[in-house]
């Protein structure tokens, strides 16, 4: 908290009459509030390669006589937040790009040109990113409030030259497309894989296959219809997106969650995480084409989808975090009951573990493969398990706790080598820590109700979870009819797509589709 | 038939004469007419020597204290007349059309006049019958090829290219002549007749020195490591038609001379020659190999595959040699009849490669794999030409490379029949390495193929709507039609081949190789009823009613626990595989294709259409693997590895270049280049430009060769 | 050492298949259910059904409540809702033939052995995390004959999730046009039924019937993977798509689980 205040003390200190901080301490949040534009790049470097923030994202809202841009900062071992805030008036369509002092910000830059048609003067490479323009024409910004369907649709210009870019040159160079439909059932995701031959020189993901324009839907909803939209866009980690959402409404309407219904609220957060940690190792074990350990692996993701769906009703958990708690108690025992399966499965988990790394074959594919240094980690805001395994100990649930997890006792494992077989020990770990949390939560389970009524009332907030991927942001304005007016979505699978390519690079073309199936990313949350 | 060969020089002199006075653009029709009767003489004369015992003797001139010049045929002249009458023949076709492109800005008179003395001057290195005749037929051969090869050098490299050959063909001819003279000096005589007489009373150390003369005096021209260091050059910048008799006639001419020396004149009994042979044959296969799988020039390419060819032929003649030296003369007719059939087969499908390669460039105007493509559907016959030609190549059957590098590798098999365990470990490894290129081979050839045939054309630029004219169409389809002949019909080849075989292993080699199935209990070696009736229940009997001949298997019979120790029949295979393929187009095309509907759909590209032709394989990307595993051979340096970056993170351009710089020259030649400059380096201190110093030296060497004088 | 250690491992785990199709499967966790209607519902409590659903799935007349499965998209709000009474059936045999598909011919012979491709139009990744379950040896749709394959030359069906986003139309329109005769689609999932609760929109599309003919439908947010595998044997003339009308599922009166 005093640091937060610090920051800001120091910022109006180092840019005098530009910037003016103001501390909202009930939150905590502090805004660095900066009157021109030009200061921005600055204060944005000052705040990450001096004071060791990182970026969580940049939110851009079309209020009514002006911007509000928002950069949001967080320190990885202190509550709080520090937002820069500029307020251009509409008429301004340019922006400093911050992205060669804070490179995190580069995807989220570029999808604020796309989709508000805000320029970002200093970033190379703007265009082309969430609205691909061999489908649409520039400059659409679907996100303006006076944007109009049937004229954008009526105007459809396509580019019909479009070639994708390439960079490598050299004799013999080319380039393999893969996508957007191949291998077996995968999502829709293109890749452009520059090569001489042998080695992957360049890997560009194109991405944006499967947007959906959530931000835009959500405009103008009802909380539940928001909720929805929230819930279902990524269904893979649902709970974990409905738990940021609903503490996002919760926090405008100063609505206070009942104990219980937070208790089991961590309780289906870690269920979900175990099942997903699962999955991904599932699929690591296929990639690698171990049949039998895939076939165990996945034994162990069926059987927590069933463990789920017996305790929930859902195997994937939909329709249980609703603003004010959950919409359906949990009894006791079958808490006890899924533990204790979780329990089993978790053993066995640390057999095939045990296991794989007494296969060379499999090691052999897995180690030294797709290494992101702790460096590029940090420089590319990389969060979840893969920063994690490269060093980065970074974990919503110990920065930034909510929900109870202050009172929860576990570790966050860590691991420096940042190849694939770190992030598969990181996943293994992090199972059963996730275990362990299930494990405490039963005796933490108070009698009483599992759901508040909610008033809804107009406000802004930030709700934020430790999704299994990841850190993952709301952003919630709501208007005085208790309406969405704005809702931004930062997802994990969005900064960790960003960094894909450092680890696909330099490698085999056989390795690509094992370091793809370590990073464990989805290209759903990714689209929106 | 010395009036045949009378008619053959005459004719030359005709067609130099035509081409000389009539008016250029006629020249290519004088090639055609006269170099293809020409050509056609030459067959009749060879395939007279081979088939039956006619020969001649015709003394000409007289030379004072160096001897008579005498013309002569044997069997083993007769083999090269007959191959080379074959290639000559297909090019004065090929060639009539394809030098269409040159007319006016290069001389035609020039290639004509050249064309026809240069085939004059083979036909004489081949029937000489003495040393003399023998080396002025090869320097004129020399310097024939050089002024066909460098008919249209327009860049310094190109003409470099050239010196380069006639510098490296000067040096083989001197160690040659050398090697002769030792011979001579001996004998008492340079005629043929008189060496082969007095080489068996020569010491070892006066056989091995003519030995090692004149085979790497050949090997230059033959093509061998580590002394082809003339080829890659020559090849770029010759025209398709100079580029196939290159390949199919005059580096047969090498194997030639280090067969007539070192088979028939001056054999030396001991195990070292062959193995010689054998070593660096294999050498030569497997360095040839690896850089044609590097190359995407396709004439280069088939250049660096011509190293390899004879290194597998000269490989087989010493494994033969070291069979012979081994007692073991069936065993050495096996290996020399493979050796000279992979001679033979090598000038048919290589000629017919570089026709290809001609034509593509004519049609396209590039031989770039990397920017070629698609031309299947645009040139369908050119491609079923030169699939003919890389299958052949590849050895795979029933065409006939299949079964001259299958008989090569049989022969290395048998080393379990030589005594001493270091010979038997030579073989054993250079079979195995032998197999390693047949692989590579496989790799090369397919990639050549794909690249520039299927596919999508990878660049815009390359016009695919040339015409290739039916002449140059007639000569692929000649050649590729006798790929099939040749492959098909080994047991009447092998016969033909075992005529001059038998005249070096000084006895028989055929029935070791065609047992004769059809007609088995006559002849001089009669088979066992049981073997025969097995070999007959596998059908080894059908066609003896209608085929003349011993019969259509090849195989090779051991002992009574080892009956069979190789066998294999192209000709049943060939009918086997006919059958199977036109009952599968029969039920194909007869019955499934009626019953079902055929659609044509645009290829498969994962949902992104177009499917643009930079995102497709490239034939560097292609070969990249192997480039990559013999890394140690090709030792890339390097060049480039530089990313253009702006605003810190965001990568515009990454370039990448290697260097490579040939093996060749990175063993040898640079090495000799740096010595060699160092020397002349340390000698140039004396040229400091003082007079007094020079008149010293003067006095100096004055002295010197007094001394000499009074003392020698 | 190392293969004989996975293979004692394989053997120990035994076997876990689902008895389906033989008989029907009881395990707990399989299947989410579906809302089924209790036969007489007042009015009121059909009136406070339908407007409590988000998607319109619920349907009141006279006091009998349809459910349209296709729509369903699984957000239990009709289940837990404390004032009526929904029952709940933990079912899973819910595909059906589109009106178009029923009349598909497809040709003898062709049933034993399917070969799938499978398309994410736009999906969440909860259908496709189903499908991709199928090949787990507790459902093992090899035993079957169905099999995934990467190439649309190959397949005889068309498997879609996702409602169709607009940059996935022509990647999906071209693997439709790569597939060769006979073939079916099969849309999978509410999304790719009506869009779910993404569309339709500018970017969203309202399901794959838009697009392209389909032939069966397996409803559900997601289908669970044994309402997958029935869907793929309707699709295969094998089993019988759910009977009664898309609309509604009269079922046995059951309580809310």
């Amino acid at each position: 908290m005093s640091s937060l205040v610090e920051t800001a003390s120091r910022a109006e200190q180092n840019w005098p009459g530009q910037v003016h901080g103001w501390v909202d301490r009930r939150k905590p949040v502090s805004e660095l509030r900066c009157k021109g534009l030009a200061v921005l790049p600055s204060v944005a470097k000052w705040l990450v390669s001096e004071l060791n923030y990182r970026l969580a994202g940049i939110i851009v809202e079309e209020l009514a006589q002006e911007w509000e841009v928002r950069y949001l900062f967080y320190l990885e071992q202190q509550q709080g937040w520090t937002h820069i805030v500029v307020r251009p008036p509409l008429e301004v369509k340019t922006l400093p790009s911050i992205t060669s002092e804070v490179h995190a910000a580069d995807w989220h830059e570029r999808e604020i040109e796309d989709l508000f048609g805000i320029t970002f003067e200093g970033h190379p490479l703007l265009g082309d990113f969430i609205l691909h323009n061999d489908r649409w024409q520039e400059a659409m910004a679907p996100m303006r409030r006076a944007f109009d369907p049937r004229a954008a649709l009526a105007e459809r210009k396509p580019d019909l030259d479009w070639r994708p870019r390439t960079i490598v040159e050299g004799p013999g160079a080319f380039a393999m497309p893969v996508g957007p439909i191949f291998s077996g059932a995968t999502e829709a995701v293109h890749f452009l894989l520059e090569t001489v031959g042998e080695d992957v020189i360049r890997a560009y993901p194109r991405l944006f296959f499967k947007f959906r324009g959530i931000e835009k839907l959500a405009e103008g909803k009802s909380i539940d219809s928001c909720l929805l939209l929230a819930e279902r866009f990524s269904a893979t980690t649902a709970f974990a997106h409905a738990f940021a959402f609903s503490q996002a409404v919760e926090s405008i309407c100063r609505t206070r969650v009942p104990s219980r219904a937070q208790a089991q609220r961590v309780f289906l957060a870690e269920l979900e995480r175990l099942r997903h940690h699962m999955g991904i190792i599932h699929e690591i074990c296929e990639s690698t084409a171990l049949a039998v350990a895939t076939s165990q692996a996945a034994i162990l993701e069926e059987e927590l989808l069933r463990i789920s769906g017996t305790l929930t009703g859902h195997r994937y958990l939909f329709g249980l975090a609703i603003p004010g708690g959950l919409a359906k108690d949990l009894p006791d025992f079958a808490c006890i009951q899924a533990v204790e399966g979780c329990q089993r499965i978790v053993d066995r988990l640390l057999e095939l573990d045990q296991m794989l790394r007494y296969s060379s074959s499999f090691l052999d594919r897995i180690e030294d493969v797709g290494i992101i240094s702790p460096e590029k980690a940090r420089e590319f805001g990389l969060v979840g398990p893969i920063a994690r395994a490269s060093g980065f100990a970074d974990d919503l649930r110990k920065a930034q706790p909510y929900s109870g997890y202050e009172r929860i006792s576990f570790d966050v494992p860590v691991e420096k080598e940042g190849d694939g077989f770190a992030r598969l020990r990181i996943l293994v770990a992090e199972s059963v820590q996730a275990v362990r949390i299930m494990a405490r939560v039963p005796a933490m389970l108070e009698p009483g109700k599992v759901r508040e009524t909610i008033s809804p009332q107009a406000g802004v907030a930030l709700g934020w979870a430790e999704a299994p991927r990841g850190a993952v942001f709301h952003w919630l304005r709501l208007g005085p009819d208790g309406l969405v007016s704005r809702f931004r979505l930062i997802t994990p699978s969005f900064v960790n797509w960003h960094g894909f390519h450092l680890a696909a690079e330099k490698f085999a073309f056989q390795d690509f589709p094992i370091i793809l199936a370590t990073f464990g990313l989805s290209v759903a949350e990714n689209d929106r | 038939m010395l009036f045949l060969v009378s008619v053959f020089f005459v004719l030359g002199g005709l067609g130099v004469a035509a081409s000389v006075l009539l008016p250029e653009r006629i020249a290519p029709r004088i090639i055609l007419s006269v170099g293809s009767i020409a050509s056609l003489i030459v067959c009749v004369v060879g395939a007279k020597g081979l088939v039956t015992e006619a020969s001649f003797v015709a003394t000409l001139w007289t030379l004072p204290t160096i001897g008579t010049l005498t013309l002569t045929v044997d069997h083993l002249s007769s083999l090269f007349l007959v191959v080379c009458g074959i290639i000559y023949l297909a090019t004065s076709v090929f060639s009539v059309r394809y030098l269409d492109r040159y007319s006016g800005r290069f001389s035609l008179r020039l290639f004509a006049v050249v064309y026809h003395l240069l085939w004059a001057s083979v036909v004489v290195i081949l029937l000489a019958g003495d040393a003399v005749l023998f080396l002025i037929g090869w320097e004129a051969m020399s310097i024939l090829a050089y002024l066909l090869v460098n008919f249209q050098t327009v860049r310094d490299e190109d003409t470099t290219a050239g010196y380069l050959m006639l510098g490296m063909g000067e040096a083989g001819f001197l160690m040659v002549a050398v090697a002769f003279l030792l011979l001579g000096n001996h004998a008492g005589g340079l005629d043929f007749g008189s060496l082969r007489a007095a080489a068996p009373n020569a010491g070892m150390g006066l056989r091995w020195g003519v030995f090692l003369l004149s085979f790497f005096g050949f090997a230059v021209k033959a093509g061998l490591f580590p002394v082809n260091r003339w080829m890659r050059g020559v090849y770029a910048v010759a025209p398709a038609s100079a580029c196939a008799l290159l390949s199919g006639v005059l580096l047969n001419l090498g194997i030639y001379g280090i067969v007539r020396v070192t088979g028939d004149i001056a054999p030396v009994p001991s195990l070292g020659p062959g193995l010689i042979l054998l070593i660096v044959g294999t050498i030569s296969a497997l360095v040839g190999i690896l850089y044609a799988n590097r190359e995407n020039d396709m004439k280069t390419m088939l250049a660096e595959s011509s190293t390899e060819n004879m290194g597998i032929v000269v490989a087989g003649f010493g494994a033969g040699l070291v069979f012979l030296a081994a007692q073991l003369p069936m065993l050495a007719g096996i290996a020399l009849i493979a050796s000279l059939y992979h001679m033979m087969n090598h000038a048919i499908y290589k000629s017919l490669l570089f026709y290809g390669a001609g034509a593509v460039d004519a049609t396209t105007g590039t031989r770039d794999m990397d920017r070629l493509g698609g031309l299947i559907k645009s040139q369908p016959w050119i491609a079923g030409f030169f699939l003919v030609g890389i299958l052949s190549i590849s050895a795979l059957p029933p065409f006939n490379g299949f079964v001259s590098e299958w008989l090569t590798l049989q022969t290395l098999l048998q080393s379990a029949a030589l005594a001493p365990a270091g010979v038997k470990v030579v073989f054993a490894v250079c079979g195995a390495v032998l197999a390693l290129t047949a692989a590579l081979a496989v790799t090369c050839f397919v990639k050549a193929y794909a690249m520039s045939f299927l596919g999508v054309p990878r660049s815009n630029g390359t016009k695919q709507n040339g015409h290739v004219h039916r002449s140059m169409r007639a000569a692929m389809g000649f050649l590729a039609a006798l790929c099939l002949i040749s492959g098909v019909l080994p047991t009447y080849i092998i016969p033909v081949l075992n005529r001059p075989v038998s005249r070096l292993i000084q006895s028989n080699a055929t029935p070791t190789l065609v047992p004769p199935f059809f007609a088995p209990n006559t002849g001089s070696q009669p088979l066992p009823p049981a073997f025969v009736a097995e070999f007959h229940d596998l059908g080894a009997q059908v066609g003896r009613s209608v085929l003349p001949g011993p019969g259509l298997v090849v195989l090779h019979r051991g002992g009574a626990t080892n009956p069979v120790v190789f066998a294999m029949s192209t000709s049943y295979m060939a009918v086997v595989l006919a059958l199977l393929l036109g009952v599968a187009a029969l039920v194909i095309y007869g019955w499934v294709a009626r019953r079902t509907k055929r659609v044509r759909k645009p290829v498969w590209a994962g949902g992104l259409r177009p499917l643009l032709p930079e995102l497709t394989y490239t034939a560097t990307g292609f070969s990249n693997p192997v480039r990559v595993t013999f890394n140690a051979i090709f030792h890339p340096t390097e060049v480039e590895d530089t990313s253009e970056t702006v605003a810190r993170h965001f990568r515009m351009a990454i370039r990448k270049s290697f260097e490579e710089v040939h093996v060749l020259d990175r063993l040898f030649y640079r090495p000799i280049e740096t010595a060699a400059e160092r020397v002349a380096g340390a000698f140039a201190k004396m040229h400091h430009g003082r007079l007094n110093a020079y008149v010293a030296y003067v006095l100096l060497s004055l002295l010197a060769v007094l001394l000499l004088g009074r003392y020698i | 050492m190392e293969i004989r250690q996975w293979v004692v491992k394989g053997l120990r785990a035994g076997i876990v298949t689902t008895p389906y199709p033989a008989a029907q499967e009881t395990a707990s966790g399989v299947s989410p259910g579906i809302p089924c209607a209790v036969s007489q519902m007042s009015e009121s409590e059909g009136a406070r059904l339908v407007e409590i659903c988000p998607t319109g799935a619920i349907e009141s007349e006279n006091g009998e409540v349809h459910v349209d499965l296709r729509r369903c998209i699984h957000c239990f709000r009709c289940g837990w809702e404390s004032e009526v009474h929904v029952g709940w059936e933990k079912t899973y045999e819910w595909a059906q033939f589109t009106p178009t598909g029923k009349s598909h011919a497809w040709p003898k012979g062709f049933s034993k052995s399917l070969h799938i491709r499978v398309v994410d139009a736009g999906d969440c990744g909860a259908c496709l995390a189903e499908v991709k379950q199928l090949n787990n040896p507790y459902y093992n749709m090899h035993r079957l004959g169905f099999f995934l394959t990467p190439t649309p030359r190959n397949a005889d069906i068309l498997l879609v999730v996702g409602p169709v986003t607009d940059q996935m139309r022509r990647p999906l329109r071209e693997t439709f046009e790569a597939m060769p005769t006979p073939k079916l689609v099969m849309a999978v999932g509410s999304c790719a039924l009506t869009g779910g609760v993404f569309g339709p929109s500018i970017f969203s599309g309202s399901g794959v019937g838009n697009l392209l003919p389909v032939d069966v439908e397996v409803p559900g947010a997601p289908p669970p993977p044994l309402a997958i595998l029935h869907g793929l044997l309707v699709a295969a003339g094998r089993k019988d798509p759910a009977s009664g009308t898309a609309a509604s599922l009269g079922c046995v009166e059951n309580q809310a689980g």
